[in-house]
């Protein structure tokens, strides 16, 4: 048990002092013995008396005496004339003793109010040292459940086994536990009673705790009960008023986190209805012009107007459909994505549906593959993966410039595949890097006001569930280019794999 | 063909039914999972399009009695939901469709689905042929593009289902059953034995044209006739 408040060597220095005290007793009887053998008597009895007040300034009040004492009896029965033998004939044998016995209790009583004043001082640096201990720990603590396991680390200490805190909710006392979900409760009545008769009960000392807003709460602080455990408690009432204010600090936290989550979904809820009102209409509208265009004028119209006017409705489907998808995917990134959809996927496969997919969105763009792996298996869930990548893919396409290559790339590295795509567009302003992977984001530039703000977002949030990471290089050069990276955790390399004949 | 549609939506109903009619398909609808195995069981149909999300119940609780009244089933079903999409084809679904889709690979579905039936009607293919791809299921020779491709057993046995149904999705487990006669076999060999087969028949074997990958469901053969 850790204990601030007694120092630990407190019986080494009490026999240090006894010795101390001894050795000087004996050298101040052999010095009054040789003096009254000169017979110096004078010089002999205040040998003695040195040697007495010696002892009491240095040992207080009880050895003062007790040395005093036996001075007394050794000067009187082997010193003094006649020797061996007790009498007090004459007022020279008595006033020695007097000597020694007033100026020992004197010397010990002010030596031993000098002990008192330093032991007081000292338990009050302890006290203060622990409350400085406490108030660092609980510094520490951000989130209400952290105040009680911070100041728990403190306990147990000097007769208090540990504490409780408990704080108003409503019209009931909640205890802040970290562990396990059955945390007790309390009428709030109980501040009122268990602080008022707290001095009173012998198991537990509770104290009110008051904050900016009023009552925050309660503490309890359990004492130890065998007997002696008690006599040095620390500082309860201080304790408790650091407690008060981590306590009070982490509500304004909470409360402050709360305020920001709400403002957060405000704007998130606001950020989605004006991209649905934008991104759905957009599309919306350009089917209904090309339809109602069909109907009102379809005789009058060339056979080739006519067909632009069919694959206008098939894009904007097809853009609708594509935003529809990415509303749906940033649902499931929100509510977060479990591990249980995930399979052994090989990122080549997944590269090669993709590249399916831009060969016949994309006909004439060039793409240059190297590969550097011949299999790279991953765990994630293979549709989000192929989405991750095709919305990579699909941005670089929209944003590098079409007579260009795109590059892809796989290679290893450790235990990582990196998938690179790299274009040779005018690449990403630097001040737009840090905003590229949040939801809505477009940026300012007006050739990238495309897009829904999401295709971006939704690779970041796939690919971080399958425990990778994103990351974008952009320019690579002078001439501009962007290169997006998808690192994501290796599996099992298959090139080692030994397939059967 | 007899096609029964099954989805609650009455505009995709009306919107399919003229194009399936001018291909010369009969079509019957049903709104929900009752009123389509009233259907089914008063009537035989070649194909039943099947929505997923009826208002009465889970479409894939029904997948299985109308296989067994005789029909091939094609589920609709969104493209995010793979799990739903293995489910539907471990019940005895044919084949699926992501909405929203197109005409033309709704169209090729129902030609995949009716190209399988005439062959389960018929005695059991010894050959397939396609304009790039010939199996001789007997003789077990495999000729790409006129040139003859050497296969070892597994990777045969491999081509085979998928030439069998050919257009249509085969589920790993569908494939890891013809191939090690076991669906909890490690995917890790199917992946391996479907890179031997396309390094052997594709083109640029990181870009596959024949043997696709369905992402999270299995493969499909895609071969123009």
């Amino acid at each position: 048990m850790e204990n601030y408040l007694l120092s630990s060597n407190v019986t080494g220095r009490r026999t240090r002092i006894l010795l101390v005290a001894a050795a000087v007793f004996v050298v101040a009887s052999v010095g009054t013995y040789l003096a009254q053998g000169n017979d110096r008597r004078v010089t002999a009895v205040l040998i003695y008396l040195t040697g007495v007040i010696i002892i009491g300034a240095l040992s207080g009040l009880r050895l003062g005496i007790l040395a005093a004492a036996a001075a007394s009896f050794i000067y009187n029965f082997f010193i003094s004339e006649p020797a061996f033998r007790f009498g007090l004939t004459s007022a020279e044998e008595l006033v020695p003793l007097v000597a020694f016995n007033l100026s020992a209790v004197i010397t010990g009583g002010l030596a031993g109010r000098l002990k008192d004043s330093e032991r007081a001082a000292r338990l009050a640096e302890a006290h203060s040292a622990f409350l400085l201990r406490v108030s660092d720990r609980l510094q520490q603590s951000v989130r209400m459940e952290d105040v009680t396991l911070r100041a728990r680390e403190a306990f147990p200490a000097d007769g208090v086994t540990d504490l409780e805190i408990f704080v108003v909710r409503g019209n009931q006392l909640f205890a802040l536990e970290t562990e396990g979900d059955t945390s007790p409760v309390l009428p709030l009545e109980a501040i009122v009673a268990l602080t008022d008769g707290g001095a009173a009960r012998r198991d537990f000392c509770a104290f009110e705790l008051n904050g900016s807003g009023g009552q925050l709460g309660l503490v309890k602080f359990l004492l130890d009960r065998k007997p002696g455990a008690g006599d040095a408690l620390p500082d309860l009432q201080g304790v408790a008023n650091l407690l008060s204010m981590a306590v009070d600090r982490c509500m304004l936290l909470e409360r402050l986190s709360e305020t920001r989550a709400l403002q957060r979904s405000e704007e998130l809820k606001s950020a989605i209805i004006s991209s649905v009102s934008h991104d759905l209409r957009t599309p919306l509208t350009a089917i209904e012009a090309a339809a109602s265009s069909l109907r009102s004028f379809s005789d009058s119209l060339p056979v080739q107007q006519r067909e632009e006017l069919l694959s206008t409705i098939e894009e904007q489907c097809q853009r609708l459909n594509q935003y529809t998808a990415n509303l749906l995917d940033m649902g499931r990134i929100q509510a977060g994505i479990s591990s249980s959809q995930f399979g052994d996927v090989d990122v080549l496969d997944i590269v090669g549906v993709v590249l399916g997919n831009i060969r016949l969105n994309f006909p004439d763009q060039k793409i240059e593959k190297r590969f550097a792996l011949k299999s790279a298996l991953v765990r994630a869930n293979p549709a989000m993966l192929e989405q991750a990548i095709f919305n990579i893919v699909e941005n670089a396409l929209l944003h590098g410039r079409s007579i260009d290559p795109l590059e892809i790339s796989i290679h290893g590295e450790g235990k990582y595949c990196n998938l690179e795509i790299f274009d040779r567009g005018p690449g990403i302003a630097k001040s737009d890097q840090p905003h590229i992977f949040e939801r809505f984001y477009r940026s300012e530039q007006p050739q990238n006001r495309r897009g829904s703000g999401l295709g971006l977002y939704i690779a970041d949030g796939f690919v971080r569930a399958f425990g990778g990471a994103m990351a974008v290089v952009s320019p690579i050069d002078e001439h501009g280019g962007t290169r997006m990276i998808i690192r994501l955790p290796l599996l099992v390399d298959l090139s080692n794999v030994e397939v059967e004949p | 063909m007899n096609i029964l549609i099954v989805d609650d939506e009455p505009s995709i109903i009306s919107a399919l039914r003229p194009v399936l009619q001018a291909h010369g398909h009969v079509v019957t609808s049903a709104a929900d999972a009752r009123e389509a195995l009233v259907q089914a069981e008063s009537k035989a149909f070649d194909l039943v399009l099947l929505d997923l999300g009826l208002p009465d119940a889970d479409g894939i609780d029904i997948i299985a009695k109308l296989k067994a009244l005789g029909s091939a089933v094609i589920v609709l079903s969104a493209r995010h939901l793979e799990s739903e999409k293995v489910r539907a084809l471990d019940e005895g679904a044919d084949d699926y469709v992501n909405k929203p889709f197109g005409i033309e690979e709704l169209m090729a579905r129902i030609r995949a689905a009716q190209r399988r039936q005439a062959v389960q009607q018929g005695n059991r293919e010894d050959a397939f042929a396609s304009c790039e791809l010939e199996v001789d299921f007997v003789r077990r020779r495999v000729v790409r593009l006129g040139e003859e491709v050497k296969l070892s057993p597994k990777e045969f046995e491999l081509l085979e289902v998928l030439c069998r149904n050919v257009g249509q999705v085969v589920t790993q487990r569908k494939l890891l059953i013809a191939g090690w006669n076991d669906p909890a076999a490690d995917g890790q060999y199917l992946r391996s034995y479907i890179a031997l087969l396309r390094q052997k028949l594709e083109y640029d074997s990181s870009e596959p044209e024949f043997i696709l990958t369905e992402p999270g469901v299995g493969y499909r053969l895609a071969v123009t006739f």
